[in-house]
């Protein structure tokens, strides 16, 4: 039984995949289209490296079928930047070296990026909540955690600077 | 053509404008540390590798400072066997302390050269030219370095006299500077071993032996008894299935292909032979044969203890525990006759390459290990495994392979932290000083031999090697002294961990000191001071204690507490000791923790930990604070949380919820104080400050409880058993023993059934014409619109539900039903005229559908659900009929039922249809409106959704009454019961109906799964209004329609009761607990878009089948996913080869108390699972 093809928008450029429905999302992002942003953590949706966002929400990759974001919009850590630049959380996770191994990173970003979406003020106790299903090994948790408070503040200040240009 | 490679040293060694810095004495095989090249940058090379520790950054800021150049203008190679020197692995924190030092005395060496170059190019003296950022300058001469090295290849030798820079003069080095690697790791941009792809590569997995994570003994290379590559080689993608020995890996176009592949294969294996129970390790390893080696002996340490008063012996037990690297590990070969390369994230690249060269017969010089980065692993992992796995793979196909571990493979088979056992014997002169110490030590590890040598027969040793030493001497004066370790083999696979057997060896010293203390009535940091006897140290130990606000006490409870929670500081002390003893000592740390110990459930919450270190001279000070911060982090969570679990064979603990670690709302606020030393030689960062962390965090659980804990982890179990003052209940079942289950049903008996033949109950003969057979009409007559219609009542009927071939090929049939009765296969009602119903006329096929008959005039038998097709009107079954008809042939014969005697015979069948055919008619009710008379007729008729959710008496007749629609079995599965029987906390009501059957997915009630999504993936091609017509005829069906405000308080009631279960159901089943919030909680959490566990109607039933099914099996994303919210586009994946039956039994003990507390426990969760594990269901995922 030959499948359709699925189309879906990987960090905004249509794609095809000739692919089952079945298939994790992770793997034809990652081989199909190249992005080494999300990660083969678990494949049991527990730790989060695979984090991707899709149409805006944080999802796991690994445990996605591919058939269930068809027509939905993927965007992985590649997609973040705009213009060139780094997007301000993948900025503020930077400026405050919120890495060591840096193989939980993309899922942080994903998440952080999602929550801010969300709720732009995010509480400290918001802020564990949201990453508290994604985990680091290596123990960076505390220059995570200021790298949220930093794009909080980043995405607070250029979203005032908008709205004062508007 | 091939992946990203090094510039290897051969051409640099050819290179004409570089200027060469090497190893002494390397006449014949250079060793390069540093390449100053034409274009004025430098590259430095260091044996040693980065593993996530930022030390890339601190090497490059060495050579950058005694070089004279800007940071970014210094490029450093790390491991690359083609390039780097062969430095040894990158273990014990030794890469600032040791393996820099010829780097820099490199640079130091590079820059006097070339100063001494441009003083001859401008005839002065050497001393008065300056260097900065590269340039050499002197009066109105200036030379960079690209343009003094320009022209000519030149070697020098590394001079240990070259004079090095006062730290005065440093400009980069101490200065915290950014990495360069996070921007290109927050981007993607960053090339880990993960993502090397080279070109032509195919893609392998491994299978493991069943004697997951043990290396050596009974069986271990040798179990392996078949692979049959057979049913796995028509799979998509299939390349080669590869065994040698024990060693089984598969090789695959896609990735996702191998993955596939290496689950369907199934190695017939001998059973894994019993081992020691290393849950509690303490007897295991007092058994385990062992070489005692004294370390040091002091005084008549006999003669001491006898006299001490009061004497204390103790006993400290640490669990095995895990590296846990975040990413499995993964690596790329590319293997030809002359030559193998590997992209590995292996620690230690030239002894990779060794194993390598002995694994594949081949020399060390024709092996390349391209070294990259991969996630942190704190010791070894599988890196080196899984790069010898790709080696073997690529050679068995001749093209580049990359492997990738899976999770449940890396946390099996990593070569263990191990446990260790220490008993300390001692006590108190008559002053309250340590009047004696006697220790020894238990360590079963070694170096853990690359697992494709042990699994391929290569390998089939198990020696001991000597690394239980580590800080096994205590820092305090005591007169008397005997330290040994008992050097030892592993038991299970085993091998450094962060903080080597000194972590758990200083657990044992600090607690001690601390008992002492307590013994003696004297402040527990006092007490060390007393006997601490290193200047250093002792100014740690004071500074530490000062910053934290440290108040003397010499009992336990003076922190007070508040409500349940009792609040406790604790101290401890250790330097973390390295390499062979007697070793070298790394960075001094001290540690105040404090706790908050919940009296109540047992939970320890670390809530800050103030912890300082002695690093000597930091050439990163923020690299050091991150360190610290990782130590701290990682080393509460290993106190805290981590033990790995053991089968009677192997190991258990293989994802995250068998194995928790630390989350974010667990990190304690932490305040790192950092001794400045810049005058002192730098010390290695990356462990030390783990070391002190057990002791400091049991001394503080004393602190507020006045129990002392000598084994760990502290888990809220372990600490309520001493609270409690009761043993604990280390591997306690939390279940009922299982009854045995119960059957589909109950016996039968023969004589019920002969009973319906004689006593001509059978109106009907068994024996039944056959229909003539037709040629298969021609499609072309039916006409589109009939066979469109004829779609969508298959549709309804969900007849692929049951009648899809294997592989999923519609309508051929061929699927097992098994019943009390035998097995039972779907025909293939496909337009086949061999095997399927193409040569049926319209007429038999009606009789078929209506009284169970086949054509050829034998009983079908009703597991076909006649019963309710017998209500099907005409004008459907012309369409159904002409839609079969005009479908695709499938050429597959369906398999003869297996009936158990006298079912196997037919005719029998008549007396049954005497009986209940026709029971289940309906009637058209005007009364009751057009959506309902539509809703009935497709649920009760086409829908057939009593044949499973309908009971079925003795004779496997669906029983009437109340029982109707009050829930059966089907495809082991439970169909729960519909309407007023409904099982969960929440009324079902025609929008619940409506939601369930569209979007296969109810908020108040769960998600459609087994043989029901697919029946929800087959409605998806019906209109609203039908789906809308079964909601309103099922909501009819549950009594008078709750209101809606009735409904939100239910769900509200059922909410709150789980919540309020939370805490019960933790202590009920505490590993349960631990799997559901490391393996589950990411999806069923509190903002999960899924519906609440607490409303899930299988948590709610009697019987946990379809729990356990679900568990087993996963469960696809529904079929509707257009129609559901953005956030539920995840599928469950399957546990059901990832936990163990213990495991998933603890966790269904859980959800029931948790979600669902006011129901009775479950008391056949362990035999409905083994029943379902013998009969996988065909329905689940995958």
């Amino acid at each position: 039984m030959a499948a359709p093809f699925l189309t879906l928008s990987v960090n905004g450029a249509q794609r095809r995949f000739d692919l089952p429905g079945d298939t994790p999302l992770l793997y034809p992002l990652r081989n199909d289209c190249g992005l080494n942003g999300p990660k083969f953590g678990c494949g049991l949706g527990e730790c989060g490296a695979c984090a991707v966002l899709v149409d805006g929400r944080p999802v796991r990759s690994c445990t996605t079928p591919l058939a269930a974001v068809a027509g939905r919009a993927v965007v992985t850590l590649e997609g973040l930047s705009r213009d060139g630049a780094p997007h301000p959380v993948q900025q503020a996770f930077t400026e405050m070296q919120a890495a060591q191994c840096g193989y939980c990173l993309n899922g942080m970003i994903i998440a952080t990026v999602g929550l801010l979406s969300r709720k732009p003020n995010a509480s400290e106790a918001e802020i564990r909540a949201a990453l508290r299903r994604h985990l680091c090994r290596c123990g960076t948790h505390v220059e995570i955690l200021a790298a949220v408070r930093r794009a909080r503040a980043l995405m607070t200040a250029s979203t005032g600077k908008e709205a004062g240009a508007a | 053509m091939t992946g990203p490679r090094e510039t290897s040293r051969e051409l640099y060694l050819e290179q004409p404008d570089v200027l060469l810095v090497l190893k002494p004495g390397g006449a014949n095989a250079p060793e390069i540390y540093l390449a100053v090249r034409a274009d004025g940058e430098a590259v430095a090379f260091n044996g040693h590798v980065d593993l996530g520790t930022g030390i890339r950054t601190a090497l490059a800021q060495i050579v950058a400072e005694e070089l004279e150049l800007p940071l970014e203008r210094v490029r450093m190679v790390l491991g690359t066997t083609s390039a780097a020197p062969d430095q040894g692995p990158t273990i014990a924190s030794e890469t600032i302390q040791v393996t820099a030092v010829p780097l820099r005395l490199a640079a130091a060496t590079a820059r006097r050269h070339l100063v001494a170059q441009a003083a001859t190019l401008w005839a002065v003296a050497a001393d008065e030219i300056a260097v900065a950022d590269g340039v050499l300058s002197h009066g109105a001469n200036r030379i960079g370095y690209g343009d003094l090295v320009r022209g000519q290849h030149r070697r020098i030798d590394i001079d240990t006299t070259a004079p090095v820079k006062s730290v005065e003069a440093y400009r980069i080095v101490g200065k915290s500077l950014a990495r360069a690697d996070i921007a290109a790791k927050s981007t993607g941009d960053w090339t880990y071993v993960h993502d090397v792809r080279v070109p032509g590569m195919l893609h392998g997995r491994v299978v493991r032996p069943p004697y997951v994570g043990y290396d050596h003994g009974e069986g271990v290379g040798s179990s392996l008894i078949s692979v049959d590559p057979g049913p796995v080689s028509h799979m998509p993608g299939f390349v080669a299935v590869v065994a040698i020995g024990d060693f089984v890996g598969v090789v695959a176009e896609r990735e996702e292909q191998a993955a596939a592949i290496a689950r369907a294969l199934k190695p017939v294996w001998r059973a894994p032979p019993r081992r020691p129970d290393l849950n509690a390790p303490e007897q295991a390893l007092r058994d385990n044969p062992a070489m005692r080696r004294v370390l040091k002996e002091e005084g008549d340490v006999e003669r001491a203890l006898a006299a001490a008063s009061p004497r204390m012996d103790r006993t400290y037990v640490w669990p095995y525990q895990m590296h846990g690297s975040i990413g499995p590990s993964c690596a790329v070969a590319d293997w030809s006759a002359q030559r193998l390369i590997v992209w590995s994230g292996t620690q230690n690249p030239y002894f990779m390459r060794r194993d390598l060269a002995r694994l594949l017969d081949m020399p060390e010089e024709a092996i390349v290990v391209e070294r990259h980065e991969a996630a942190g692993c704190y010791g070894r992992n599988c890196a080196d495994d899984v790069t010898a796995d790709a080696a073997l793979l690529s050679r068995a196909v001749g093209r580049p392979v990359r492997v990738q571990l899976t999770r449940e493979q890396e946390h099996g088979w990593e070569p263990k932290g191990a446990a260790q056992v220490v008993d300390v014997r001692g006590g108190l002169d008559l002053a309250g000083g340590p009047i004696a110490y006697d220790f020894e030590t238990r360590y079963p590890s070694n170096l853990a031999p690359t697992l494709a040598l042990v699994l391929t027969g290569k390998v089939t040793t198990n020696e001991a090697v000597e690394m239980g030493d580590r800080t096994a001497i205590p820092p305090y004066a005591v007169p008397s002294m005997r330290i040994a370790v008992q050097d030892m083999p592993p038991i299970a696979r085993a091998s450094w961990f962060r903080g080597v057997s000194a972590m758990p060896n200083s657990f044992a010293h600090e607690s001690f000191f601390d008992e002492l203390a307590a013994a003696a009535g004297v402040d527990p940091v006092e007490y060390r001071l007393r006997y601490l006897t290193d200047p250093r140290a002792r100014d740690l130990v004071r500074a530490v204690a000062d910053r934290a606000g440290w108040h003397a006490r010499t009992r336990w409870g003076s922190e007070g507490g508040e409500g349940e929670l009792l609040y406790g500081r604790g101290f401890a002390y250790a330097v973390y000791v390295h390499g062979k003893f007697p070793g070298t000592p790394a960075a001094w740390s001290a540690w105040v923790a404090d706790v908050a110990v919940n009296r109540r459930t047992g939970e320890v919450t670390v809530t800050r930990v103030t912890v300082g270190q002695d690093s000597g001279l930091m050439i990163n000070p923020d690299g050091v604070r991150h360190q610290i911060h990782g130590n701290v982090i990682q080393s509460v969570s290993r106190v805290l949380k981590e033990k790995v679990s053991f089968t009677e064979t192997a190991v258990e603990s293989a994802e995250w919820g068998g194995y928790p670690i630390l989350t974010f709302e667990e990190v304690p606020d932490i305040d790192v104080l950092m001794v400045p030393r810049p005058h002192e030689p730098p010390l290695g960062v990356g462990e030390s400050a783990s070391v002190p962390s057990a002791a400091a965090i049991v001394n503080a659980v004393y602190d507020a409880t006045g129990l002392r804990f000598r084994e760990l982890p502290l888990t809220p179990d372990r600490i309520l058993a001493g609270l409690e003052g009761r043993s604990e209940k280390e591997d306690g079942k939390t279940g009922q023993a299982g009854r045995k289950r119960r059957r589909w049903l109950g016996g039968f008996g023969l004589a019920g059934l002969a009973g319906i033949a004689a006593c001509g109950l059978a109106t009907l003969s068994p024996l039944r014409p056959s229909v003539a057979a037709i040629e298969r009409p021609d499609p072309a007559s039916f006409g589109a619109a009939a066979i469109e219609r004829g779609r969508l009542v298959a549709a309804a009927g969900a007849c692929d539900a049951c009648h899809a071939g294997a592989g999923g090929q519609p309508l051929a049939g061929g699927r097992a039903f098994t019943t009390p009765f035998g097995t039972v296969f779907a025909a293939n009602i496909s337009p086949d005229e061999s095997h399927g119903i193409g040569n049926w006329s319209y007429l038999a096929f009606v009789r078929a559908m209506r009284e169970g008959i086949s054509r050829n005039g034998t009983h079908l038998y009703p597991v076909h659900p006649y019963t309710s097709f017998v209500n099907v009107s005409e004008g459907d079954l012309q369409d159904l009929y002409a839609y079969l008809m005009a479908s695709p042939a499938a050429k597959s014969p369906a398999p003869p039922a297996r009936m158990t005697p006298p079912f196997n015979m037919r005719g029998l069948m008549a007396g049954w249809n005497a009986l209940f055919l026709g029971s289940n008619a309906i009637a058209y009710d005007p009364a009751k409106g057009e959506a309902w008379n539509r809703g009935a007729y497709l649920v009760e008729g086409l829908g057939h959704c009593s044949a499973c959710h309908t009971q079925r008496n003795r004779f496997g007749a669906e029983k009437s009454g109340a029982a109707h629609l009050s829930g059966g079995l089907a495809d082991g599965w439970e169909a729960p019961a519909l309407g007023h029987a409904a099982k969960g906390p929440v009324a079902w009501t025609q929008t619940a109906f409506f939601d369930y059957l569209r979007t296969g997915h109810s908020a108040d009630h769960g998600s459609a799964g087994g043989p029901m999504a697919k029946v929800v993936a087959s409605l998806s091609s019906l209109p609203d209004a039908d789906i809308q017509a079964m909601a309103t005829y099922l909501a009819s069906l549950s009594g008078t329609p709750a209101a809606a405000g009735g409904i939100a308080e239910q769900r509200r009631a059922a909410l709150a009761s789980a919540q309020a279960a939370a805490w019960p159901a933790a202590r009920l089943s505490p590993r349960g607990e631990r799997l559901f919030e490391g393996a589950c909680s990411a999806c069923h959490g509190p903002d999960s878009p899924l519906a609440d566990l607490a409303l899930n109607t299988n948590l709610h039933s009697d019987r946990p089948d379809n729990l356990l099914q679900t568990i087993l099996a996963g469960a696809p994303a529904p079929a509707s996913l257009a129609r559901r919210n953005p956030g539920e586009v995840m599928a469950m994946p399957a546990f059901g080869d990832t936990l163990s039956d213990r495991q998933i039994e603890d966790l269904a003990h859980y959800l029931r108390a948790r979600f669902a507390p006011e129901k009775p426990a479950w008391s056949d969760v362990s035999s409905v699972l083994s029943h379902l594990r013998q009969t996988p269901s065909p329905t689940g995922g995958h």
